[in-house]
């Protein structure tokens, strides 16, 4: 079931960002754990039949890129409030489009409004510091740039067929 | 005629892109007003005439299933066409807001959902085809 999932996320997440963003992403599982000096994090809670927390974390590079893809615009246009914003909006779709993926469409979770994490020992916190390990790590390469997903799910779950 | 435009978002962001699709199209638009919730949305509809409602669901304050109902209720409001522009993927919640008469659009969007939904709830540059 764990392949099936970092398989659902990783398609969830590259195609979030292809039509959000016109981004281009791609797995890089063997990459080990970005360096998170030069990273911002996004999370995001759920709650529903389970609930749960989606972290991710991207280098400080692919902000200004992403939010200039999604505005339309030139990289040095862009405010860090509107990277911040962008890096939100991206989190919070990649979360409402997993949720039915995982579950189906015919349950209804609750989403809280994504949180930007910064620094290192506050993106550590969010990464680590859950009752359970991820459900699901996805690490990928976005235009040159790093960005990793994790996923925590409590209690028990069941992919919908 | 042009279209005075209502756009509902939380994300200052989302809202501009919103807008930019909305110019790649070729809708004739009039005015276009922004809000960063469900009341704020409420507050343009009470000072401006707007002809649609591009609405997100999940915003602080007032979320836009709450500035529906409260919009449906006001007869000056109750006939303006409302599309929900959401990542909402429930089935029930999708068909909640369905009965209340919106439209649904699924974050992410592509132009071309936009303005064939825009097209369809207003009946504008439909006979243009």
């Amino acid at each position: 079931m764990s392949e099936q999932l970092k398989e659902i996320l990783s398609r969830v997440a590259g195609e979030t960002l292809e039509k959000l963003a016109f981004m281009f992403s791609f797995p890089e599982d063997e990459r080990g754990t970005m360096i998170l000096d030069s990273a911002v994090a996004a999370t995001i809670s759920f709650a529903g039949p389970f609930s749960g927390t989606l972290v991710m974390t991207v280098s400080n590079q692919l902000l200004p890129e992403l939010a200039a893809n999604m505005l339309g615009v030139d990289d040095e246009e862009t405010t860090l409030d509107q990277q911040h914003d962008a890096l939100k909006e991206t989190i919070n779709i990649i979360c409402g489009n997993l949720l039915p993926a995982i579950a189906g469409k015919e349950v209804v979770f609750n989403i809280d409004a994504p949180v930007i994490i910064a620094g290192v020992e506050a993106i550590k916190k969010a990464i680590e510091d859950h009752d359970n390990k991820p459900a699901s790590i996805v690490k990928l390469n976005i235009e040159e740039r790093d960005c990793d997903l994790f996923l925590f799910i409590n209690g028990k779950f069941t992919l919908a067929s | 005629m042009t279209l005075n435009i209502l756009i509902v978002d939380d994300s200052a962001v989302m809202r501009a892109m919103i807008l930019k699709t909305m110019h790649m199209t070729d809708l004739p638009l009039g005015e276009i007003y922004q809000a960063a919730n469900g009341q704020e949305g409420l507050d343009v509809l009470n000072q401006h005439w707007i002809d649609l409602v591009i609405a997100d669901i999940n915003m602080p304050v007032m979320n836009g299933e709450e500035m529906i109902d409260r919009m449906q209720e006001n007869p000056d409001t109750k006939e303006i066409p409302i599309i929900v522009v959401s990542t909402e993927g429930s089935k029930t919640r999708i068909e909640r807001l369905q009965y209340k008469g919106a439209r649904f659009i699924h974050k992410p969007f592509s132009p071309e959902i936009i303005r064939d939904t825009v097209r369809d709830i207003t009946g504008i540059g439909v006979s243009d085809e």
